[in-house]
């Protein structure tokens, strides 16, 4: 309307259409600040502060590192992130070279368990695997028993070693998934020219493939490392009765009464630093296998004729995913469907009674489920609209230094679940931002943990797409908030789907920031499953479980359909 | 009723402390206490609050659950938030919740007095008296002389064990026999309010290095909620150890081989307390809540789920009246020192 009233075309057409671009790219920096600078600064400024009475000290730092009973736990740690990380790469590997390099048999299947096991929170294993290796009433010890005539089962779920195992089996899929799409990129001319020289398969193996997918298994060690010591539930529910505590149920003991936030904060700072050194050596090994990998594509696949090792080779692979899925899931189903769980799984034992109560007569579980699935949809809808603006913004440099907030985004990913979830504690459980007991508490807490996994696989996609469309598009006067609506989301669309996916995935069995910032009205399936695990209520503890998988599992298949099975492979970035 | 006279005799020799310790309470109390016209108008207006939120570390999730029904059947229209979770767990919450001045609990359930005195101290909780507090013993009306708590439940830490396996365990002492070795299951202090108040009655009766350490010998399996120890031994991971009462019988009912035995030096008589928070986001309705405590309906469901019920007129799940029991009570001014250097010291012999 105003065009006819200004003389300079050019200028009309800006005024017409006012470019409301600015305002969302300056709101995504604020949700940026509120969900990643403002908790992480609390942090720090808590764990420097003298508790109630404020001033700065750093008598936080002293008591936290040089009481005795708090350093035990620091060594548990390390004891069990470093196991985990080492039986994980050694199981990883091997599968992952059976499975995408050979002609053994079942491969596909084998994948697709590994898939799940990858979306199945490790607490709900140390769950099953209670069930299934307690001494005494473990199922597998009892069937043992009923042999040997033992005193007790030669397995004991309650210890340092029961929570390594039960943890790397979890891991596994972190260095396959490494492991195996470095495998899927390596130069088979290489390895051709080895055996044309006369070299043995296994020297072969030695010599030229094992150096070459290194750091992808050093990568998944470091990926595994970092889960295992961050990692609240399975600790709580294995290593209690073991009498070990680690860093993260020392943490969860800091927020008894009384609570001494202070405390925590100070005691959690190793966390950040092992994990923000971590990931720097991980760069520097992802950067060089980058750089080793230059060339080498294309070469066409050829399985390794495995022979009369096919079957072994098999029973090998299989083990992993037995154990992490296959035992797993047939103990929680069981014990789901039993009336008394501890009476096994008899003909009379059998009952749906726990899933009609977990979704028709208790209203708090019901409510939990809904609740899990709501923060989860909304903080993977929040999370990849703020990663989009966030990559767009900063492939586009939109203005100076645009670039630098992608580096924000990817910050929550050195900080564990449970010091992120401290920090969020810390800086909104207080004026002028008091979200504590409100949904939007753990909300922010998903979304910001799982921001940087939306950022990155979304930022290699912008970066991917041509600029002449939006050129185009801009050109013929369209904003730039109309250009990304209209002309790159759709372009994306598979991407922001992807990323939606990978966020809502971990985010609805999110558990280590979760137990801190929930209130009985927010509680989530994850936080219903912790509280029933204490009142020894095994059956609602699985059934409930069996719904989180369910439910997962539906999501992924119904995502691998759409988008190809390649989909969870970004995860790894 | 007709039992209450047989209750009086016998509760009058122990009973001495709180009840009588303070006349001006008495007076409080009845100035307080409700009458069967404030319960309609209460319903009334907690009617319009349309809910209670009850954060409860008393009874199995099941019971509370029950209870909690029972409650919506007697007053349709409220409907009743339930939480239950470890008496420690909830109290942890609720002071993050106070530190935040986040307000969404009405009546809370501890199973720790020593909660309701530092929340007294806070001038966090509110004065109520329900209306049929003499139905209940003596000796456990006005359990806190200013009435800004009450009893909540009576909870008995006693042993649980095995029957297959083994013959009754008589004395708690009895746990520390050799032959016990690898057969203990118990659950945490940090955790439990009951397991805390049997490690303090342990400590005075028997010395912490007596009890404790002979105990930590016999490698008992370490849990958290004070209902793990029965779970391990409904399960077979255990046999015997030292828990609560309700949800032994409650599984032994299930069919299960679980007993309980009642020591014959003393089993811990726990007094669970319940208080209305002074700043509850329904008042009203939290008032109508704590005031069913004592109600008949109220004792009745909480002995059909196996706990000991509050007024003398409902039979016990046992059998047992209370007043028959012999029993040792920690008194408060014990609990609040004794409970966390219990916790402490456990981190030291338990390293957890």
């Amino acid at each position: 309307m105003n065009q006819a009233t200004t003389t300079a075309p050019r200028r009309v057409e800006r005024a017409g259409s006012f470019d409301p671009g600015p305002i969302f790219f300056i709101g995504a920096v604020v949700v940026l600040a509120i969900l990643v600078i403002v908790p992480l600064a609390w942090l720090l400024w808590i764990s420097i502060q003298v508790p109630d009475a404020g001033g700065v000290t750093v008598h936080n730092y002293v008591v936290a590192f040089t009481t005795s009973i708090y350093l035990r736990p620091i060594v548990n740690s390390l004891i069990l992130a470093v196991s985990v990380a080492t039986i994980a790469a050694l199981l990883g590997t091997p599968l992952a070279w059976l499975i995408s390099r050979t002609d053994m048999p079942g491969r596909k299947p084998l994948r697709a368990l590994i898939t799940a096991a990858f979306v199945t929170p490790s607490f709900l294993g140390a769950e099953a695997w209670i069930l299934l290796a307690a001494p005494n009433s473990g199922w597998i010890n009892r069937a043992i028993t009923s042999f040997t005539h033992a005193s007790h089962g030669p397995l004991n779920i309650f210890s340092l070693g029961g929570a390594i195992f039960v943890m790397a089996l979890y891991n596994v899929p972190y260095t396959f998934t490494f492991v195996a799409s470095g495998l899927e990129l390596l130069p088979v001319e290489l390895e051709d020219a080895s055996s044309t020289l006369g070299g043995s398969a296994w020297r072969t193996m030695r010599s030229i493939t094992l150096p070459l997918v290194m750091p992808a298994i050093i990568a998944g060690f470091i990926m595994s490392f970092l889960e295992a010591i961050a990692e609240f539930g399975t600790p709580a529910f294995l290593l209690i009765p073991a009498r070990a505590q680690v860093v993260t149920t020392q943490l969860y003991l800091f927020f008894q009464f009384p609570v001494r936030t202070e405390l925590a904060a100070a005691y959690a700072m190793p966390l950040l630093a092992v994990t923000l050194l971590l990931l720097m050596v991980q760069r520097r090994i992802l950067g060089r296998r980058k750089y080793t990998m230059v060339g080498g594509k294309g070469g066409r696949r050829r399985l390794v004729a495995l022979g009369a090792w096919r079957w072994p080779m098999l029973g090998f692979a299989l083990l992993v995913p037995l154990c992490s899925v296959l035992l797993p899931y047939l103990a929680l189903l069981a014990t789901s469907l039993s009336r008394i769980w501890s009476a096994g799984p008899v003909p009379g034992n059998l009952t749906l009674y726990w899933y009609r109560w977990a979704i028709v007569d208790n209203p708090e579980t019901r409510r939990a489920i809904w609740h899990s699935l709501e923060y989860g949809a909304i903080a993977a809808t929040a999370a990849t609209v703020i990663a989009l603006l966030i990559a767009y913004t900063g492939n586009r440099k939109l203005f100076p230094g645009a670039q630098a907030l992608g580096i924000v985004c990817m910050a929550p990913f050195v900080v564990p679940g449970i010091v992120l979830a401290i920090g969020i504690y810390a800086a909104y459980s207080h004026p002028p931002l008091l979200l504590y007991g409100t949904a939007a508490i753990l909300i922010i807490a998903f979304t910001t943990r799982f921001l940087p996994i939306a950022y990155s696989n979304l930022n290699t996609m912008v970066a991917a797409i041509n600029t002449d469309l939006e050129n185009a598009a801009r050109t013929l006067g369209a904003t730039r908030i109309r250009t990304l609506r209209t002309i790159t989301a759709p372009l994306l669309r598979r991407g922001l789907l992807a990323s939606w996916l990978l966020v809502f995935i971990p985010a609805i069995r999110e558990l280590s920031s979760a137990i801190f910032l929930f209130t009985p009205r927010t509680a989530t399936m994850t936080t219903q499953i912790f509280d029933f695990s204490d009142a020894g209520n095994y059956e609602g503890v699985s059934t409930l479980a069996i719904l989180i998988l369910a439910i997962t599992l539906v999501i992924v298949s119904v995502a691998y359909r759409f988008l190809g099975k390649d989909f969870m492979e970004t995860k790894s970035t | 009723m007709t039992t209450r006279g047989t209750f009086v005799r016998s509760a009058a020799a122990v009973g001495a402390g709180l009840a009588a310790g303070s006349p001006l309470s008495a007076l409080a109390a009845r100035k307080n206490q409700i009458t069967d016209a404030d319960v309609s108008k209460l319903y009334a207006a907690a009617k319009k609050e349309g809910k209670v939120v009850w954060w409860t570390g008393h009874y199995t999730q099941g019971a509370a659950e029950k209870i909690a029904a029972s409650f919506k059947q007697k007053y349709p229209g409220i409907d009743v938030e339930l939480l239950r979770q470890t008496g420690q767990v909830l109290f942890q919450r609720l002071t993050q919740d106070l530190k935040s001045n986040v307000h969404q609990v009405d009546v809370f359930a501890s199973t720790d007095e020593a909660h309701m005195t530092i929340l007294k101290k806070q001038n966090a909780l509110a004065q109520f008296v329900p209306g049929d507090i003499d139905k209940i013993p003596k000796e456990y009306q006005h359990l806190d002389p200013d009435d800004t708590y009450q009893l909540g439940d009576i909870a008995l830490m006693l042993i649980n064990y095995n029957p297959k396996k083994l013959p009754a365990p008589r004395r708690w002492n009895d746990l520390l026999d050799g032959r016990m070795k690898d057969l203990l299951t118990v659950g945490h202090p940090g955790f439990s309010g009951y397991v805390g108040n049997w490690v303090v009655a342990m400590t005075d009766k028997f010395g912490w290095d007596n009890y404790f350490k002979p105990f930590a010998k016999n490698n008992p399996k370490i849990g958290r909620s004070v209902f793990d120890a029965t779970t391990d031994i409904v399960s077979g991971e255990r046999v015997l150890g030292p828990g609560a009462d309700s949800l032994a019988l409650e599984r032994k009912a299930g069919g299960n081989a679980i007993n309980v035995s009642f020591p014959e030096d003393d089993t811990i008589l726990v007094t669970a307390p319940v208080t209305i928070m002074k700043e509850a986001p329904h008042p009203n309705a939290a008032r109508l809540f704590m005031n069913y405590y004592y109600s008949k309906e109220y004792s009745t469901t909480a002995a059909s789920t196996y706990n000991l019920p509050l007024r003398l007129d409902v039979p016990s799940p046992t059998g047992v009246r209370i007043d028959r029991m012999k029993t040792y009570h920690v008194k408060i001014d014990r609990l609040l020192t004794g409970i966390p250097e219990a916790i402490a010291k456990w981190r030291e012999t338990f390293n957890v």
